[in-house]
């Protein structure tokens, strides 16, 4: 159950876009959303489309874990789908009966709506967190900020409670099912009564859990001042990043999509919205 | 007698993701009443997975879970009340504490199994009396207990709940030898008071030797051995061929035969080492 959580996990791996710096995938990734909200034209979709298939392809992520992540959209899905094809007008019409009325175009947009957010979160997370450890990620993120040291922002400190935070999240996750078990092995009960009741049941689960929270802080803290850690200034690190040929390619592609999309929209105008 | 056992049964973690994972393999035991049985195993050979399939937490991939003859993966069988009937002590169960007091902690168990507020009172103080927590504490707030006397009030918290099978995971972990030995004793009264049927998970050999009656030894996710201690400990060979160990005093037993004096190796016990020794002496010892 808490396990099935995969949206925006690491899915180890050895391909093209694993090896690339995560710099490069941050930037690309925000080109990419950028490229997916100028699509216009049923033309520039496809195109879309299939970047996001080849991207899949490349990466090597299983389709199964990707749809698993999409699962929890399913409610955003249905909605934007149902609403557009209820409440957008157009010329032809599909379907009429007494106060309902379907048109062709509401369709169309509906499936281009649904289409546009699974490409939006399919793409940005094979991109991004299935193909980058969360220490590279927040590695490759303190990097490109690292600019704003220059007015004094706690870059450094930003970046490492980010990385701590993402790699608690399985922890936590794992200690929330283990103490779950073990309140039902006392014969607590999750998953009947009402909504009172139900919230109520939570609490001998979330009191273990914030105080085994605090301990795991503050046990962290001691341990990395042990190893004499005192924040960002001077610091070295173990692995350097480096720009290469590769991130030159996936650069280029990126920028080769946007491109296309926006020639696309303005040259072959089919289904335009 | 059995109440409760393993058919065949296979466990998979993680099914179609690269971190798939075999945990257990062809697993056949029985469960027997008025007994303590040691299962133990290295490290991540699957101990806690199977103690979680005993009382209905996890499913198996393949394979039957009975319990008093019934087939707990059936169709409507209540698996809240197979919990109060196989009751489950997880690793460390002193961070799943959460009560004001430790008395209301204890209640906790006993109140979800519906009893009234005499029967809940007379339980929990019976079962903080095995586990050796002094009245006093039963007031104290959990939190300000010590480690020890923590593990004590959550073991106790389950004992309240008088399961038929009662199972520990590791009851004594990172306990110091008074702690441990407190806490080993207290379980092994327990049992023998209530003629229930006792489950220890561990890997300390001493530990089980001392205190269970029959063993299941698993290796990599398999059983490895089972039988009665005397059994089990009488292979050395085969254990030690998996890098676990014997008692210390059968080892002593072991050396002292292959310096040749004739005396048996199946000894687990010291008491029992001092009187097969005693008689190889010929009675003359006054040791």
């Amino acid at each position: 159950m808490l396990k099935d959580i995969t949206l925006g996990q690491y899915f180890p791996g050895k391909s093209f876009l694993h090896r690339i710096d995560p710099r490069t995938k941050v930037i690309s990734a925000l080109l990419y959303i950028a490229a997916v909200f100028l699509c216009q034209s049923i033309m520039s979709f496809i195109i879309l489309l299939a970047v996001t298939l080849a991207m899949i392809a490349v990466s090597g992520v299983p389709v199964k874990i990707i749809v698993k992540g999409l699962k929890p959209l399913i409610f955003i899905l249905a909605f934007t789908t149902i609403y557009n094809v209820f409440f957008y007008t157009g010329d032809t019409i599909l379907f009429h009966w007494k106060f309902i009325t379907i048109y062709l175009e509401g369709v169309v947009f509906a499936v281009i709506m649904g289409l546009r957010i699974i490409c939006l979160l399919a793409g940005s997370s094979v991109l991004l967190t299935y193909t980058t450890s969360p220490i590279m990620l927040t590695d490759g993120i303190e990097r490109l900020l690292s600019p704003l040291n220059k007015i004094k922002a706690p870059v450094h400190e930003f970046a490492m409670m980010m990385s701590i935070a993402l790699r608690f999240i399985p922890t936590l996750v794992e200690e929330t099912d283990k103490i779950m078990s073990a309140q039902k092995a006392r014969g607590a009960d999750f998953s009947s009564g009402g909504l009172i009741k139900r919230a109520k049941a939570l609490i001998p689960v979330l009191i273990p859990l914030f105080i085994s929270a605090f301990r795991r802080a503050s046990d962290l803290a001691v341990a990395m001042e042990c190893r004499c850690y005192r924040g960002g200034s001077g610091r070295t690190r173990m692995t350097k990043t480096h720009f290469g040929a590769r991130d030159a390619v996936l650069f280029a592609l990126t920028i080769i999509l946007g491109v296309s999309i926006v020639i696309v929209n303005i040259y072959l105008p089919i289904w335009v919205i | 007698m059995t109440k409760l056992k393993l058919v065949d049964v296979n466990y998979t973690y993680s099914e179609g993701t690269p971190f798939r994972k075999d945990a257990l393999r062809n697993i056949n035991i029985e469960i027997e009443n008025n007994c303590i049985t040691g299962l133990i195993g290295h490290t991540g050979c699957g101990k806690s997975t199977l103690v979680q399939l005993l009382n209905g937490l996890l499913s198996p991939t393949s394979g039957e879970v009975i319990f008093d003859g019934k087939n707990i993966a059936e169709k409507g069988y209540d698996l809240k009340t197979l919990r109060h009937k196989v009751g489950l002590v997880f690793q460390y169960p002193e961070y799943q504490l959460f009560e004001d007091t430790v008395y209301d902690d204890i209640a906790f168990g006993p109140k979800n199994m519906g009893l009234d507020k005499d029967e809940i009172d007379r339980r929990i103080r019976e079962a903080a009396l095995f586990v050796g927590l002094e009245e006093r504490y039963l007031e104290a707030s959990p939190f300000d207990l010590s480690g020890g006397q923590k593990r004590r009030a959550a073991i106790a918290g389950i004992m309240a709940m008088d399961p038929d099978v009662l199972i520990l995971d590791e009851p004594a972990a990172g306990l110091d030898p008074i702690g441990r030995e407190e806490i080993l004793g207290g379980i092994y009264s327990y049992q023998r008071k209530r003629k229930n049927s006792v489950v220890i998970v561990s890997h300390s050999m001493e530990d089980m030797a001392r205190y269970s009656d029959k063993l299941i030894v698993m290796n990599d996710g398999e059983i490895f051995m089972q039988g009665i201690c005397r059994e089990v400990f009488s292979e050395a060979d085969k254990l030690m061929s998996v890098g676990l160990d014997v008692p210390q005093i059968t080892k002593f037993m072991r050396s002292l035969k292959s310096k040749g004096v004739d005396v048996r190796t199946d000894i687990f016990t010291v008491d029992e080492a001092k009187a097969e020794i005693l008689s190889k002496m010929g009675g003359c010892g006054n040791a």
